[in-house]
Parts: structure tokens; C-alpha cells; sequence
């Protein structure tokens, strides 16, 4: 097996502060190399750095060899496309959104490959209907799902032939059923080649099998045959990781749930664009109760909250709010991707004192949970965009109990998260709802998650 | 698509029958008689006295009540009859024909004189990035800086007195054409570069322009295929504003250069008390604002069909 890719001493540096430590790997054909760690470790400057795609400011030091070969910027440059090739995270920002997706797939065919149109027209057809993309093929990113659109990514990535692929966390955001499907296909595109994932999920370094190394603030930690690692960790940082998996979370201890309704919905159903998306959908929450819905992506589950909170018109059926003395203000919602959600323009300090100021607060309460949240002092003197994904997550929640909601909707509060602070933030949320009578809705694609913290569960096909 | 026109049909006759009837009220509350001000224009200030006035009011209906005379010009629109000049007797809708066809060949060609400066230097700002980025947000802010007219006698100062090259002012040849097409470009270049400059590089930042890179095309595939139409969604809306708004500020270098257009005309007319002309000139822009608007309107989404498919 030769050496597809071999990393000597790799490290990142901007100015003279290190983003990655020295990093040394090689990856064999045909064997995938999946590299595992909490975000902000630098992982995903790994990638950018093997590709070539560093920002300006960033210094690279340490050598890349491709198919054994040394090679500079520049030669890695010209390897894009027919030999390496990198997967974007977010797949919904690397497709042109104005440009339909069969196109984008087309145009590899024809520049790259040199192809005639029809040629490649008929190439593209088959690439399409090879990961179920037929019917889509004419529509724009903005209309594709999150999994659809990452199929079209990999399609479009690999289309002029690179068999290296480097994947730094192919999966964000997507349901577990749409992660299994782009695992195997990454496989798939990866034969005769090699595939170097980074991730911070185990279950898709269990998938992957091959080797795994586990990187801990920059820094490696374990290394070796990935079944052996994930089933028997010896580092105690592998064995958080692995314990942080919904899989591997504690069952859920019955919680006292208070016999006070909060709200009834009675056959209801709702529409989006034209399509019922369920219907007959029927269920009482009651104070300090976290009832998770689970389903497939598209199947509603964020239109379902949002119509709890009034955001969304039903088409048919009822909601009863029966805590009559409840403000607007006390049904809240948290959102999936914390920084959409603040306004970077000004301090948390800043938001925080308007909230206080509008709702006329008591400022006593907030250093206790503060505290009770784990959210250092200093944090609110940064904006949004400078706390992690983790803390700003954390602070939505203190602006949400500053309120004294009564029904919180958390979309997907913690699917950008990494395992371990997800873990942490749901059963911050799960704990603190119980404690003040709060009821939750949890949406989440992944039904671990939700079986191992909701008392009720809505499925929604 | 349907819904857009039919929007922007109903727009238009909400605009001509409201720029007709505004203009209509403003002018009757106007100081000074009517009747005066017209009679001076026909036959000039020395000759005009009660006698010659009154001529004109009897002639001209000016002693109508007010809403007679309203019912009357709004039956002759419906009609589409603009009526005939109180000053010279001429048909309104021919002379403001011509003075449209004047100011729209002004505006098109200062407009595209702008797009030639515009995206070229845009582009160039955003590949290159300084020192030129910051020399022309210097220069641009310096020309937008200065009013249009003063753009525009620095330029007759030079190019026509001092050189020779072009004629100071007036209409008729291609030569007559340059120096206001010229001014007016330059004013609106020195915005729409740093429009064309903030768009592509925010193109050039995004995700899917590295992508497209790493898919395996080049620089110069990735520029046709992803950068062109993606730079191209707020240009081509920011042209169309000013397009728009160029409408209204082209009476300055009309004025200047004693274009005959429409901005220069209606001056005039105001001055004149020339009611028909002044309402026959407000209608025509006022619709050319509504086509023009629809035209961009239609354009954005042949770009960025991206909400009406959803």
C-alpha cells in the first residue's frame, strides 16, 4: 500500500502564536484516516493547510507530500480537482446559489475534463441518480436540503476524478439517517484512493473504521486502529469523547413532572409552501416537561415549534395556551446556530442590560446563574463572534431564564456543538427546566439525544 | 412574473394620475396671475399690460373654477391628450416626446460611459486590493464629493476652453455628446465602483468561489462561471437606482450644457407657467420611472431567479 498522503511536522502559525502544534501523519491507500477532536482544536486548519487553502495571514510550516512526492503550494494547486480534493463543511455556502445544481456537477465534465456537452450532460445524469439526485438536479442550493446538498458537493468535488479526499467535518448539522448515507458515499468516492476525515463525532470514526488518530487542543493524544481505540480508549480525553455520544449518556432518571398543563395541541397540522407537511398531530405539555420531537430533516419539526410559539399559522386544528397569566415574552425560543441569533455589533454586556432594562429585570439574578451556566464574568465584554459556539449557547439560555419562561422551544440547540459541550448544554437545559417549571420542546435529528432526556417524544414522519 | 407586471401596471396609473394632479395644484397655487406670467413669455415682459392678459385668460379658459378646469385636463389624459402649449400652442406630447428622446440618449450614454469606468476599476480594487483600492475610495469620494456642475464647468474649463477639444455647450453632434456624458458618468462611477469593488469581493471571499477552485477549475473558468452572475445581483439592481434617480438629478447637467432635454424644458416651463408642459413633462418622467424600475425589476430576477422559484 503506498502513501497517498504524508504530513511531516505540519503546524500553522499567525504571527508567532501557534494555531496547530506540529502534526505528523500519513495516509495509505485504501486505508481512511480519520482524525477526532473537539472544535477550535485547529483541525480544521489541517485540512485548509494540506489543500493549499490557508488564509494570506496564516504561515504554514512543515512539508506535504503528495503520492510521494514533496510538492509546494503551488503543485498542490494544480493537483485540485483530478487528484485531491477537499469537502466543503458547510455545503449549502460552497455551491453557487445561483447556479442549478446538475450545472455545477456539468461544468467539472466539460472544463476540467474536456468533455463535449452531451458527454457530459449524460455524465451527470448518471452521477445525479447515483446518489438520488435525479429529481432534484434543476434546482438551485437554496432549495436542496442540507443532505441533498452535501450529496451534490461530494458529486461536484470528485467528478473530475481526485480519489484523495480530505473531509473536515462532512456531516455538520445533518439527521443521522443523512450522515450514514454521505459516510458511504465518501467511501465510495474514496476507492482506489484514500479519504482523510476530521470530525468530532465518533460514531463517524466508528463507521469509517481504518485508523484514527484523537487530537486534544492541537495536540495528539492517541493513535491506531480505530475499532480498537473507540472499544477500548485508554486516553481519558478519547474515553470523554466516546462517553459524550447520546448513545452513551445515562438513562434518564423519571423526573417528577408537575401536573400543571401548559399547553394543548389537538389535530393539528401545518403547511408549508403548498405541501401539508403531518397532520393529526395531538399532545398535552405540562410545566417543567422536555418533550422531544424527532423525524426526518424537512419533516416539520421546527415548523411544529414555531407554531407553539405562534410564529407559524396552523392549517388545521387547535393549540390551547393554558397558563392564562403567561407574557408573549415568556414563550421563547433557542436557536440552532447561536451566532445567527445575537447581533455581533455590540457587547453580550450591552444585550444583556437592554433585556434588563426592557423587562424592567432584577440584576441580582444574574450572577447566580451565571455562575449555575459555567459563564465566566469576563465573557460579556466580547461580542458574539468571539465566545465559543459552547458559551454563547449557554448565554441564550441565561437571556431565556432572565424571562422566567414558561415554554421554551430549543431547535436543535446543540447540533453545532461538539460533543462534550453539547452534552453539557443539554443537561444544563434539561436540568434548569425542571428546577423552574419550565416546559421544553426539543427538537433534534438525533433520537438518541432525545430518548435519553425527553419525558414525551413526538414523532413526526 | 404576472403578479409583478400587473403590480407595476396598477403602479403606473397610480403615478400618472398622482404626478398629474399634484403637479395640477401646485402650479394654480403659484403667487402671481397666471395669465401675466403666460402673456409674457408669448409676447415678452415690455409688452405685456391688462389688456393682452386678459386676451390670454379669455383664451386659454384661465378663469375656469378649479375643479372644472381639473375635470377637464383629467378627461383629455384618459383621452390622451396632453393639450397644447400655453406658450408657443404646440402640441405638449410632441415636444415632450423630443425632449425626452434628448435627456434618455444623455442618460444612456452617461450611464454606459459609467459602467465603463465602473467595473472595470471595481474589479481591478477588488483583485488587486491596496495601495489602488484606497487611491480610488480617495477619488471617488473626492468626485462624489464636489456637485455634478462642478465637475462640469472644471471640465468645460479644460477640455473645451483651455483645449479646444469639444464644443462649451449646446446640441447636435457626437462632439456635443462627450463633455456632459462625461460629467455625468464620472459622478456616477465614483459610486457604483465601490458598489462593483464590495461585490466582488465578497464573491471572491465566498465559500463556493474556493470551491469551484477546488473542484478543479481555474482562476479564470471559476471568474466566468461563479463570479460574473454572483457579483452581477446588487450591480445590476444598484445601476438600475441610479438609473432611476438619474432621472431627476439630470436637470443639472442639462441646465449646464443647455441640453435640450426634459430636466432643461421643464425649467423652463415652470418659469413660463406653461401648465401643460409642466404636467406633460412630470407625467412622461414619472412614467419613464415606472418602465424603467419594471426593466430592473425583470433584469434582477433574470439574474437571481431565486424567489420567485421557491
Amino acid at each position: 500500500m503506498r502513501d497517498m498522503l504524508k504530513i511531516t511536522d505540519l503546524a500553522v502559525y499567525v504571527d508567532d502564536v501557534c494555531l496547530l502544534e506540529p502534526i505528523s501523519l500519513s495516509l495509505r491507500e485504501g486505508e481512511p484516516l480519520t482524525i477526532l477532536g473537539q472544535t477550535g482544536s485547529g483541525k480544521s486548519l489541517l485540512a485548509q493547510a494540506i489543500i493549499g487553502l490557508l488564509p494570506d495571514e496564516l504561515r504554514l510550516v512543515g512539508q506535504v507530500e503528495v503520492l510521494g512526492k514533496t510538492l509546494s503550494l503551488e503543485e498542490r494547486r494544480a493537483l485540485w480537482g483530478r487528484e485531491m480534493v477537499m469537502l466543503p463543511q458547510e455545503p449549502w455556502h460552497a455551491l453557487d446559489p445561483l447556479m442549478k445544481g446538475q450545472e455545477q456537477v456539468k461544468e467539472v465534465y466539460q472544463l476540467v475534463q474536456g468533455e463535449d456537452k452531451t458527454t457530459a450532460e449524460h455524465k451527470t445524469r448518471l452521477d445525479l441518480a447515483h446518489v438520488g439526485l435525479t429529481e432534484n438536479g434543476h434546482k438551485r442550493p437554496g432549495q436542496l436540503s442540507g443532505g441533498m446538498a452535501q450529496r451534490l458537493a461530494i458529486t461536484a468535488a470528485t467528478a473530475a476524478g481526485a480519489n484523495l479526499i480530505l473531509a473536515d467535518e462532512p456531516t455538520k448539522g445533518l439527521d443521522v439517517t443523512r450522515r450514514d448515507d454521505i459516510v458511504r458515499l465518501l467511501q465510495a468516492r474514496a476507492e482506489g484512493g484514500s479519504l482523510l476525515t476530521i470530525t468530532h463525532d465518533v460514531a463517524i470514526a466508528r463507521q469509517l473504521a481504518g485508523r484514527l488518530m484523537v487530537i486534544k487542543g492541537g495536540a495528539l493524544v492517541e493513535e491506531g486502529e480505530a475499532k480498537q481505540i473507540l472499544n477500548q480508549p485508554t486516553d481519558d480525553y478519547t474515553k470523554a469523547l466516546i462517553a459524550a455520544e447520546p448513545k452513551q449518556w445515562p438513562e434518564p432518571k423519571l423526573a417528577e413532572v408537575g401536573n400543571t398543563l401548559v399547553l394543548e395541541a389537538d389535530t393539528v397540522a401545518i403547511e408549508r409552501g403548498g405541501r401539508t407537511l403531518f397532520k393529526d398531530i395531538s399532545f398535552s405539555v405540562h410545566q417543567g416537561e422536555v418533550v422531544g420531537v424527532v423525524g426526518d430533516s424537512g419533516c416539520g419539526k421546527s415548523s411544529l415549534g414555531d407554531a407553539l410559539l405562534g410564529l407559524l399559522p396552523l392549517q388545521q386544528g387547535q393549540l390551547k395556551r393554558l397558563s392564562s397569566a403567561s407574557k408573549p415574552h415568556q414563550w421563547l425560543k433557542l436557536y440552532q446556530d447561536p451566532p445567527s441569533a445575537f447581533t455581533s455589533s455590540v457587547s453580550l454586556q450591552q444585550l444583556l442590560d437592554d433585556l434588563v432594562r426592557l423587562h424592567k429585570l432584577d440584576r441580582s439574578r444574574i450572577a447566580p446563574l451565571m455562575a449555575r451556566l459555567s459563564l465566566p464574568e469576563g465573557i460579556l465584554e466580547r461580542n458574539c463572534l468571539s465566545v465559543s459556539g459552547g458559551e454563547l449557547q449557554r448565554f441564550a439560555i441565561l437571556r431565556a431564564l432572565l424571562l422566567d419562561p414558561v415554554f421554551l422551544f430549543a431547535d436543535e440547540p446543540t447540533s453545532r456543538l461538539d460533543p462534550i459541550t453539547a452534552q453539557e448544554v443539554t443537561e444544563l437545559l434539561v436540568e434548569l427546566a425542571r428546577e423552574t417549571g419550565c416546559a421544553v420542546l426539543l427538537v433534534s435529528h438525533d433520537p438518541d439525544l432525545v430518548s435519553k432526556t425527553c419525558d414525551q417524544v413526538i414523532r413526526l414522519s | 412574473m404576472k403578479a409583478l407586471l400587473l403590480k407595476r401596471l396598477l403602479q403606473l396609473i397610480t403615478v400618472v394620475w398622482g404626478v398629474g394632479t399634484l403637479t395640477f395644484v401646485l402650479m394654480r397655487s403659484l403667487p402671481g396671475d397666471m395669465a401675466y406670467r403666460i402673456a409674457a413669455s408669448r409676447y415678452g415682459q415690455d409688452n405685456v399690460n391688462s389688456d393682452a392678459a386678459a386676451l390670454v385668460r379669455e383664451e386659454l379658459g384661465l378663469n375656469q373654477h378649479p375643479l372644472e378646469a381639473y375635470w377637464h385636463w383629467l378627461t383629455d389624459l384618459l383621452q390622451f391628450n396632453l393639450g397644447n402649449s400655453m406658450v408657443s400652442g404646440l402640441p405638449v406630447i410632441e415636444s415632450v416626446q423630443h425632449m425626452l428622446g434628448h435627456s434618455m440618449l444623455l442618460a444612456f450614454a452617461g450611464l454606459m460611459v459609467s459602467i465603463l469606468i465602473a467595473i472595470p476599476l471595481g474589479l481591478l480594487s477588488a483583485w488587486r486590493g491596496n495601495p489602488l483600492d484606497s487611491v480610488l475610495m480617495g477619488l471617488s469620494s473626492a468626485i462624489r464629493a464636489m456637485p455634478v456642475f462642478v465637475v462640469g464647468v472644471l471640465f468645460v474649463l479644460l477640455f473645451a476652453l483651455h483645449l479646444g477639444w469639444f464644443p462649451v455647450a449646446g446640441y447636435g453632434t457626437f462632439a456635443h455628446l462627450v463633455l456632459p456624458a462625461v460629467t455625468l458618468a464620472l459622478s456616477l462611477a465614483a459610486v457604483s465602483n465601490r458598489v462593483v469593488r464590495d461585490s466582488a469581493k465578497q464573491t471572491f471571499r465566498a465559500a463556493f468561489y474556493q470551491f469551484s477552485k477546488v473542484k478543479g477549475l481555474t482562476a479564470w473558468q471559476t471568474f466566468h462561471r461563479h463570479g460574473v452572475r454572483n457579483i452581477a445581483v446588487p450591480v445590476v439592481a444598484f445601476f438600475g437606482i441610479q438609473l432611476v434617480s438619474m432621472i431627476e438629478g439630470i436637470v443639472m447637467i442639462e441646465s449646464l450644457f443647455s441640453w435640450p432635454g426634459i430636466g432643461h424644458g421643464l425649467a423652463h416651463a415652470i418659469f413660463a407657467r406653461d401648465i401643460p408642459v409642466i404636467q406633460g413633462a412630470a407625467l412622461a418622467m414619472g412614467v419613464v420611472f415606472v418602465l424603467l424600475n419594471t426593466l430592473v425589476d425583470l433584469l434582477c430576477l433574470w439574474i437571481d431567479p431565486r424567489g420567485v422559484e421557491q
